[in-house]
């Protein structure tokens, strides 16, 4: 009883000296770090989203490949699971090292700020989070360093520590995207209840009120989305510069073919980036009607017209890929395509950019069904009509389709990239400088110029590149089908357009990631807490262009360091099993 | 052979260019447009270019790490160009309002209130500094120069208009970006989000304007039915202004007339 007492009294005394030694601390001032706290903060937070963005991303399809390796006996995918995975666990360490100082620059930059929005959510920062992050980590290592051991019989337990890690991981994601996506739509008093925003958020709110707000779905999905893609790329990345290293012919084919998969997995995630992209933007803009203006007409306009031109290029630069690829295919000719391909490229946007400028006529005259019902016949009747016999004789070349499908990426990005007026807010657009409004008819449809400017334009523009890039794959598939394929043969500056690609999935993720940060305006969180400081107004575009840049290229100088450390030639070949080196020479084999 | 190649589709890009140019000029395209358009078509000619170009004789070594470096400049000198060549929206326009909107909310913070008495003490520090330094160089005469202390207000004050609550309400409407989705004078709001400012205050009483304001879903414009179904004009103003704000703002649009436009009637939802 004794003993008990004095712990009590212990304890007791503990907690009034800690209590009195908090009252004697000072409220935290921020610090003025030299080039302004909002750009350390910026580059920290982006920082950390890359490396963070693909050890999530990578695992994923990981695991897919490690399994389809083992269901085919495939060791190629094998092998590129294992590389991939020997990467991530070197840049895990990065991604912890950015978390931090992410937190100690938020911490010397906006302490009064952190420290309420820590504590605000308190149960993720102190235990959810950080727990997911030890199980994480305590995953990844275990499933790296079991690599070599859990073969044969135990290779089904190890993919299921991959699909472990994936759980964990993407539940990491969308744990930390709640409060994230809090500061962009802090939630509201649900139905009926008259209670501002600022006392529901401040006073009223669960945490689990505030994490389930308007965009917490959509940026999950979006950013789940956007690290496959990611990984993806960076997968092609590594397997740009391994081919460049390569010093047979055996790694040459291996190479070749793994940027041909990454290739492959990014530009398959990217095809539905931007519709998860629309999604998150519509649900800023049913939160918050003025954002849509915000993003789209006022200061962020130009933003969106550069990402425009940047993922034209991406769509571009994947064709590209696919076209040189296409190349070394032997019997390439023998995979001639139906009419069906190119009369869809050029059948939907004829159709269908008409069909959504009659927007306003949707519900009184034309109606949804009739919408979709447009859509589907652009979609199935060309295929249907290649059938016919007349028309079943008439086959198109390979290269004649690819080709056009360049022309209708080109065409579908001028479209994109077209906007109401050139200047940085569409409020200081006059007539002088507006798109004119010339109208002409042609059948039942009718064009306008100025609707070229419009969402429903832009997004048959953007349904068009995907379209087309779908046939080319397709094309691509067929063409791997009937002809035999050269790996180790492709057309040396393909490496340089994978480096390319992955480059510019780097520079498009800073760019859409300082948008959605720069939505909430002057506001640490939108409507709720004014952001007080000297920087909080909407950086110049040429500004964003040179953080981007030295982003990327700090990214990409770690990334290709820790490419070089763990898969450098002569070092340790990342094969788990001996035995996975014997898929190789089959490759070598078909390359000669 | 792959020289010829070029010459033959720059020629034809040169051709093409000549016509979209032409075209687009024909159907009032403004200029930048048209060289958004040709640019396009240099575009779609490098790439057919690239199509057919010779396949690149593979690099190893020292060759292949400065080729990844060149062509790690050459892409990041043309992403940075990308964003320059791109109209940039001056950020001293929006510190301006944002000096204007927080300045106010800021002084009621206790925060605020202790920026305001830092900078009160800083400018008196300053005002004995220059004191001292004064007396000790030239003497006592100097003393009767030292003017008083002026502590920048900061804040946007709307007493700062005087009686002009026209101009004052003029300041809200541009500061809360109303121009965003409405037309005034020609100028702002992109199609269809919301109606025309012009001729309010003929169709308006202030009474109806205030409630509009402050509630959206009090009634809609007509022909703006669907946008009022879903409630595109945002619910926050009546959080984010103050009643001064908005009895100015309101005071102002009432002053709209002009009869040239159409600015539609209000419909009231049964």
């Amino acid at each position: 009883m004794t003993r008990v007492r004095a712990i009590a009294s212990l304890t007791g005394l503990l907690f009034l000296s800690a209590a009195a030694a908090y009252a004697q601390v000072p409220d935290p001032q921020p610090v003025h770090l030299y080039g302004g706290n909002r750009t350390w903060t910026w580059v920290a937070a982006q920082l950390h989203i890359l490396f963070a963005a693909f050890i999530l991303g990578a695992p994923i399809f990981v695991v897919i490949c490690e399994w389809i390796g083992m269901r085919g006996k495939d060791l190629r995918y094998e092998r590129l699971a294992k590389e991939v995975t020997k990467v991530t666990a070197i840049l895990y360490s990065m991604t912890a090292l950015t978390g931090a100082l992410f937190i100690f620059v938020l911490l010397v930059a906006y302490p009064q700020f952190t420290s309420w929005f820590v504590s605000r959510f308190s149960p993720i920062f102190a235990f959810i989070y950080p727990g997911l992050f030890i199980a994480e980590t305590i995953v990844l290592y275990l499933y790296w360093y079991t690599w070599d051991d859990w073969q044969g019989p135990k290779k089904a337990r190890h993919v299921a520590l991959g699909v472990l890690l994936n759980i964990i991981g993407t539940t990491t994601l969308v744990v930390i995207n709640g409060p994230t996506s809090f500061m962009n739509t802090p939630a509201r008093a649900a139905g009926d209840v008259d209670m501002d925003l600022k006392t529901f958020v401040f006073e009223q709110a669960s945490v689990w009120e505030l994490v389930y707000n308007f965009s917490w779905i959509p940026l999950n999905i979006h950013r789940f989305i956007g690290n496959v893609v990611f990984g993806g790329f960076i997968a092609g990345l590594i397997a740009a510069y391994m081919y460049m290293a390569a010093k047979s012919e055996e790694d040459r084919a291996y190479y070749d073919w793994m940027g041909f998969i990454g290739n492959l997995i990014g530009v398959g995630a990217l095809l539905l980036l931007p519709f998860a992209g629309y999604l998150l933007a519509f649900e800023f803009f049913e939160y918050d009607a003025s954002i849509g203006p915000y993003m789209m007409a006022d200061q962020l306009s130009m933003f969106f017209e550069l990402q425009g031109a940047l993922v034209g290029l991406i769509f571009l630069a994947s064709n590209y890929y696919i076209w040189l690829s296409m190349k070394r295919i032997e019997g390439l000719e023998d995979a001639r395509g139906t009419i069906g391909m190119p009369l869809m490229m050029i059948l939907f946007p004829i159709v269908m950019l008409p069909a959504l400028q009659l927007a306003p006529l949707y519900e009184a005259v034309i109606g949804w069904p009739t919408f979709f019902g447009l859509l589907i016949a652009t979609l199935v009747l060309p295929p249907v009509i290649a059938r016919i016999p007349p028309f079943r004789k008439w086959t198109v070349s390979p290269t004649i389709i690819i080709k056009l499908g360049f022309l209708m990426v080109i065409f579908g990005n001028a479209i994109w990239m077209t906007p109401h007026a050139f200047v940085a807010t569409q409020a200081l657009a006059t007539h002088e400088t507006e798109l004119p409004d010339v109208g002409f008819i042609i059948g039942a449809f009718a064009y306008s110029t100025s609707d070229l400017a419009l969402m429903p334009t832009k997004n048959v523009a953007v349904a068009l590149i995907v379209l087309v890039t779908i046939i080319n794959f397709l094309i691509y598939n067929r063409a791997i089908r009937r002809g035999r394929i050269q790996w180790g043969k492709i057309d040396f500056v393909s490496q340089f357009v994978l480096i390319f690609l992955a480059f510019s999935a780097i520079y498009t993720m800073c760019l859409m990631g300082t948008v959605r940060s720069l939505v909430r305006k002057y506001y640490h969180v939108y409507n709720v807490l004014p952001d007080f400081t000297v920087e909080s107004f909407t950086p110049t575009l040429v500004y964003g262009g040179y953080l981007w840049i030295g982003i990327t290229l700090v990214f990409y100088a770690v990334v290709s360091f820790a490419i070089w450390v763990s898969l450098k030639p002569g070092a340790e070949k990342a094969t788990a099993p001996a035995s996975a080196q014997s898929g190789m020479p089959e490759l070598a084999a078909q390359a000669k | 052979m792959f020289l010829f190649n070029i010459v033959k589709k720059t020629f034809f890009g040169v051709l093409l260019s000549l016509v979209v140019w032409w075209v687009s000029g024909a159907m009032h395209f403004p200029f930048v447009f048209q060289v958004m358009f040709v640019l396009y078509v240099v575009l779609g000619v490098t790439v057919f270019i690239l199509l057919d170009a010779p396949p690149l004789k593979p690099i190893s070594g020292g060759f292949a790490v400065l080729g990844i470096g060149v062509f790690y400049l050459a892409i990041s000198v043309f992403f940075v160009g990308g964003a320059t060549v791109l109209p940039q929206y001056d950020p001293n326009v929006e510190k301006g309002k944002i000096q204007k909107i927080l300045a106010p909310r800021l002084a009621k913070t206790e925060y605020g209130k202790r920026l305001a008495l830092q900078k009160q003490v800083d400018a008196l520090n300053q005002q004995a500094e220059s004191i001292m330094d004064r007396l000790s160089v030239i003497g006592g005469t100097a003393v009767a120069a030292v003017g008083p202390v002026t502590v920048d207000s900061g804040p946007l004050d709307l007493a700062s208009f005087g009686d002009d609550h026209v101009a004052a309400g003029k300041e809200v409407y541009n500061l809360y970006e109303c121009y965003n989705c409405h037309k005034l004078g020609g100028k702002g709001g992109t199609k269809k989000r919301g109606p025309h400012m012009d001729n309010l205050g003929n169709i308006l009483t202030k009474e109806l304007i205030k409630q509009k304001i402050f509630n959206p879903m009090a009634f809609y414009a007509e022909g703006f039915e669907k946008e009022y179904k879903k409630g595109l004009m945002p619910k926050k103003y009546k959080e984010l202004m103050t009643d001064g704000e908005l009895e100015v703002l309101v005071t102002y649009l009432a002053t709209l007339k002009d009869t040239s436009v159409k600015t539609p009637k209000p419909v009231f939802p049964e």
